[in-house]
């Protein structure tokens, strides 16, 4: 065998840049499946950390359910619950500091942190790069993140500002966090001060939660037992840091599984591209197969020669896929790190992803090559020395491989799924992957005659390309069909993910202009009673219809927290806004005002199997329950937390639920209204510490930070196509090298050599056009399995134009662009060569 | 006569690898117009590669080819191409044809590669009468593997035949065929040398296709050896040539 071993290296030597674009088209796959692996992985461990970076040593977080958080008396009792050893309440808002010294107007918003410096340190690290830690209660100092630090110009040693409910209170520097702390969502601009300094800034004696450390060996279960018999004077929300990481994991869920499901695409396009490479070369060394049968191997020894050539080619190409898919990592490590709401700020690569993304590479290869493999091992030894070759069977594939493969390949996909991306995610990529398969199974039957059609503008202007370009398209039908489905594949999720985020952010524009009943959102860092008469001041403001005051809390149900949104229906109902699916809307929103009543989005009724004139029973601020009447079921609703948000009534809102004031204005101008008076409601806001942003702005910042998301997504996509594009190249120059004597032939009887690179050109762009036809029909199947499955309406999303004519020009162009080396090997053609190649 | 074709002390040289291998080593012939002319010799004789050169597939290394008062040793592939398409008219051993197109569109591809629309006014005329020149009529449907050998290699002439080439240059044309169907191909190009004046260039290892021609030049290591005239023959008796080669020890 090592003779065969021996001529296999050889055979592979012979076609060098063959073998080259296949191991690139494994290397490619293998590298998106890598990235792809890291990225998750990756997700998954900063999940961890983040998570650790919260809780710090803490076993459980009791969090505040109301605005004025967990009362002293709520810690005491927490403290003395036994199996408590360590209690430390942070107090946590959101302000403005007062503009430093020269600065040109007011800085960014920042978050307050209050501690209790002797209980933080126990539960919670803090790493200082300067200064030293906080030590009392009592002291006017604080701690800043190196990053507000650099953005605002404080250095240690310094003041800052606090701005709050009552006068400003100025700070002393003592100590720098690095980068930007463990905190998650202040964007890295926090200050720490101690906790009473900072209740007093923030007005109240409440604190926002308490991380509790446990004695060594008592129970979580049993504490948070005892605690629930002995803390029953206020609502509250209790959490582990397992329960932490699963809302953290649950948010990233979608972006895992669609990466994943990009990366198991790419891997079977490549699958794609090394077996039409390793059939071609079967094709090619027929007579040199049947001549070693003529001598004497066996034909496991001729299974072993192709296998040991695409094992060459599949550890080579492996290789490569790791040392791309590395770059790939970090390039996608760092783009999803700085995504908005996203905790992998500080994502690493994980290394059991590279062996099982080599592993994979290797198995695929080797599985593509099994069928050529055979197939070369039937070929008989008369047949394939005969003088004139045209042996059926090694130059067909075998359309049903394609079926194997896609199971071996489905199989690798769900066994290196990540568990984190969810089995909904799990379920739409195998709708995906099924509809692609089907595509692809579906398109040899259409390409002849789309073929024939496609060519015929060409044929006006090209008559003799373009007929020799459709000949040696059906000249070996399989081999056509394999390398455009491959191209169809690639174009098709460019085309279904163009959609799928063109509904996304549809829906999310629309979701927000359904429900915020004005133009602009005027927003405050702390809430706003009804008595300090900010609304009144925006209304007095010309131009101005209407200022709605919403706030956004936390609702408890039966222990689940839900989402809860204070509004006024009067408001709503004038406003036009909301759209109802259960219920008489007028009536609904006037029983809101009136107090007992809730208006519940569709998704939460579906969930909590809600319906109309249902009951909704919730923790009241003094320990009641407090009933609400389901009054109607709204399709879409003020955007919570984590969902959306249930609508009561101001009055039950701040009567019942110990709501402070308005988190954020509404505010409609009248149909008239100038910029000029627009600019004025902006200053007026600004002079109140509000912070007001046009609807469409915050909007446009919904869709920008989708957008990016989808960005990667499609960067991830064009890879599949790049695959493809080899895959082109591949069967195109194969074709050349078919042709070759025939190409020597025309050009002694004087096509020139233009006229044979535009052969393969025509043939290149015949497959381009087709392949952007196919992917353009299949990516809209497949965006509409996504779009259904992600409950957006194809009337919300509208039809993708701009991701068809990118999926159109970039079929094309890719296809002519793979065209350009077999292209110039057609017009090279030696023509004495040519007329001797056997 | 007039000369149509002339090569001056061609010379062609090749590197295979570490060898060098001097194909042709100083060739000097001329062939008139309406002439049939035979290089006959052993295979690796040079004769193909003398073909090759004096129908501009491929440049020597060293001395002239002039061809209707023109150098085309020398040429660009532009221009080459164009002599090629205008003025030559090839057959090669192996039939060559293109397999999915039928008879006419493989007879009509000169037409059709020089931007002529083969199925409309003088240009479909002309086909249908090369066609008829080869006695293929009626099978102008078929495609090659529809065909036998000898169809096929009928075809090959006629597409030579198209354009009213100022010489035909035939690479072993019965090469693949059986003598009887080998005879009629020689005789097709016989006949249109005989009654339209075409000038044939014939290569042949086989001094009965030889036979056919009005001179045989007699090729061996890459040097012509002898030239044996035997005029314009209605029959095409082998034998005269090959006791003529008997004589000079062939």
């Amino acid at each position: 065998m090592r003779g065969l071993g021996r001529l296999a290296w050889r055979t592979l030597r012979a076609r060098p840049l063959r073998a080259l674009l296949t191991a690139a088209g494994v290397g490619l796959g293998v590298a998106v499946l890598l990235a792809s692996l890291a990225t998750t992985r990756g997700i998954d461990a900063a999940i961890d950390r983040t998570v650790a970076d919260l809780v710090g040593r803490a076993e459980v977080r009791v969090s505040a359910f109301r605005e004025g958080g967990l009362t002293p008396l709520a810690i005491d009792v927490i403290r003395g619950t036994e199996g408590v050893a360590v209690v430390s309440p942070e107090l946590e808002r959101r302000t403005f500091l007062a503009p430093p010294p020269g600065a040109s107007g007011p800085s960014d918003p920042v978050t307050l942190l209050g501690i209790e410096p002797s209980t933080h340190r126990r539960v919670h690290d803090l790493v200082l790069v300067a200064g030293a830690s906080l030590s009392r209660m009592d002291e006017p100092s604080a701690l800043v993140t190196e990053r507000l630090a650099e953005q605002d110009g404080y250095v240690l040693g310094g003041e800052l500002t606090l701005q709050g409910a009552g006068a400003p209170v100025r700070v002393r520097i003592v100590g720098l966090i690095a980068g930007g702390g463990p905190f998650v969502g202040s964007a890295g601009r926090t200050v720490i001060v101690p906790l009473d300094l900072a209740r007093g800034v923030v007005g109240i004696d409440g604190v926002t939660r308490a991380d509790v450390l446990l004695e060594p060996g008592a129970g979580v279960a049993e504490v948070l037992e005892r605690l629930s018999l002995r803390l029953v004077s206020e609502p509250y929300v209790v959490a582990t840091p397992r329960d932490l990481a699963a809302t953290l994991h649950a948010s990233t869920q979608d972006v895992q599984s669609t990466i994943a499901l990009i990366a198991v695409i790419a891997l079977f396009v490549g699958a794609f591209l090394i077996f039409n490479s390793l059939s071609m070369t079967v094709a090619e060394r027929a007579r040199e197969v049947g001549l070693l049968r003529a001598a004497g191997a066996t034909r496991g020894q001729v299974v072993r020669f192709v296998l040991s050539g695409a094992i060459a080619i599949g550890l080579f190409g492996s290789a490569l896929g790791v040392l791309a898919g590395l770059g790939l990592a970090r390039a996608m490590a760092a783009f999803v790190g700085s995504l908005r709401g996203f905790p992998a700020e500080r994502l690493e690569s994980d290394p059991s992803a590279i062996l099982v993304a080599f592993s994979v590479g290797v198995l695929v290869t080797v599985a593509a090559a099994l069928e050529p493999a055979v197939r070369a091992s039937r070929i008989s030894p008369v047949e394939a020395l005969r003088a004139r070759l045209d042996l059926a069977p090694a130059r067909r594939a075998r359309l049903l491989w394609l079926v194997y493969m896609f199971a071996l390949v489905a199989l690798v996909g769900l066994l290196a799924w990540p568990p984190t991306a969810g089995n909904v995610g799990a379920g739409r990529a195998l709708a995906v992957y099924a509809a692609l398969l089907a595509a692809v199974l579906v398109s040899p039957l259409l390409l002849p005659g789309l073929a024939r059609l496609v060519g015929l503008p060409i044929g006006v202007l090209l008559r003799l390309e373009e007929r020799l370009a459709r000949g040696s398209m059906a000249r070996d039908r399989s081999r056509t069909a394999l390398t455009l489905g491959a191209l169809t594949v690639g174009l098709a999720m460019v085309v279904a993910l163009g959609w799928s985020a063109q509904g996304a952010k549809a829906a999310a524009s629309a979701w927000l202009a359904d429900v915020i009943p004005g133009d602009e959102v005027v927003t405050s860092i702390r809430p706003l009673p009804a008595d300090e008469g900010v609304a009144e001041v925006l209304a007095a403001v010309p131009g101005v219809l209407r200022v709605s005051p919403i706030a956004t809390f936390n609702l408890a149900s039966h222990g689940q927290r839900l989402d809860g949104a204070a509004v006024s229906g009067a408001d709503l109902a004038a406003d036009g806004r909301l759209r109802i699916v259960a219920g008489d809307r007028a009536a609904a929103l006037a029983a809101l005002d009136a107090g007992g009543a809730a208006i519940v989005p569709l998704a939460t009724a579906d969930r909590l199997g809600l319906g109309l004139g249902d009951r909704l029973d919730v923790a009241a601020l003094d320990g009641t329950t407090l009933s609400l009447s389901v009054v109607a079921i709204a399709e879409r609703s003020i955007p919570g937390q984590s969902g959306e948000s249930v609508l009561v009534g101001w009055a039950d809102a701040t009567d019942r639920l110990g709501v402070a004031g308005a988190d954020f204005f509404a505010v409609r101008f009248e149909p008239e209204a100038s910029g000029s008076e627009r600019s004025e409601l902006e200053a007026a806001a600004r002079s109140l510490a509000l912070e007001p942003n046009p609807l469409s702005r915050v909007q446009g910042a919904v869709t920008a930070a989708l957008g990016r998301v989808y960005g990667l997504f499609d960067a991830l996509a064009l890879v599949a196509v790049l695959v493809a594009a080899l895959g082109i190249v591949n069967a195109l120059a194969m074709s050349v090298i078919e042709r070759i004597r025939e190409l020597g032939v025309l050009r002694a009887i004087g096509m020139s050599r233009r006229q044979a690179s535009r052969m393969v050109v025509v043939e290149a762009t015949v497959i381009g056009i087709v392949g952007s036809v196919f992917g353009a029909a299949t990516g809209l199947t497949v965006g509409a399995i996504l779009l259904l499955l992600g409950g957006v309406a194809f009337e919300t999303a509208g039809l993708p134009w701009a991701s068809l004519a990118t999926a159109a020009v970039l079929g094309i162009a890719v296809s002519v662009v793979a065209a350009w080396w077999p292209a110039r090997v057609a017009s090279r053609v030696s023509i004495v060569a040519a007329l001797s190649f056997e | 006569m007039t000369t149509i074709l002339e090569a001056r002390d061609l010379t062609k040289r090749y590197r295979l690898g570490e060898t060098t291998v001097d194909a042709l080593r100083g060739v000097t012939l001329a062939v008139a117009a309406g002439e049939f002319v035979a290089l006959m010799g052993p295979s690796g004789s040079g004769k193909s590669t003398l073909l090759q050169i004096l129908g501009g597939l491929d440049q020597p290394t060293g001395g002239e080819v002039i061809f209707e008062g023109h150098d085309i040793s020398r040429l660009s592939d532009d221009e080459a191409t164009r002599l090629r398409r205008e003025r030559t008219g090839f057959v090669f051993q192996a039939f060559n044809l293109i397999p999915l197109l039928d008879v006419r569109e493989n007879v009509g591809l000169p037409f059709t590669i020089a931007g002529v629309d083969p199925s409309r006014g003088d240009a479909k005329r002309r086909i249908a009468e090369v066609i008829s020149l080869v006695e293929l009529t009626g099978k102008e449907r078929h495609r090659p593997d529809q065909l036998s050998a000898g169809e096929q290699q009928r075809v090959a002439v006629a597409r030579a035949l198209l354009t009213r080439p100022a010489i035909i240059l035939a690479d072993e044309p019965t090469g693949n065929l059986d003598f009887t169907t080998g005879g009629d191909i020689l005789h097709a190009l016989w006949r249109t040398c005989d009654a339209d004046g075409q000038t044939v260039v014939l290569v042949t290892h086989d001094a009965k296709a030889a036979a056919y021609a009005d001179r045989v030049l007699v090729i061996e290591d890459g040097r012509i050896l002898e030239e044996i005239a035997l005029g314009r023959r209605v029959d095409h008796a082998a034998a005269p040539l090959i006791a003529r080669l008997a004589a000079i020890g062939l």
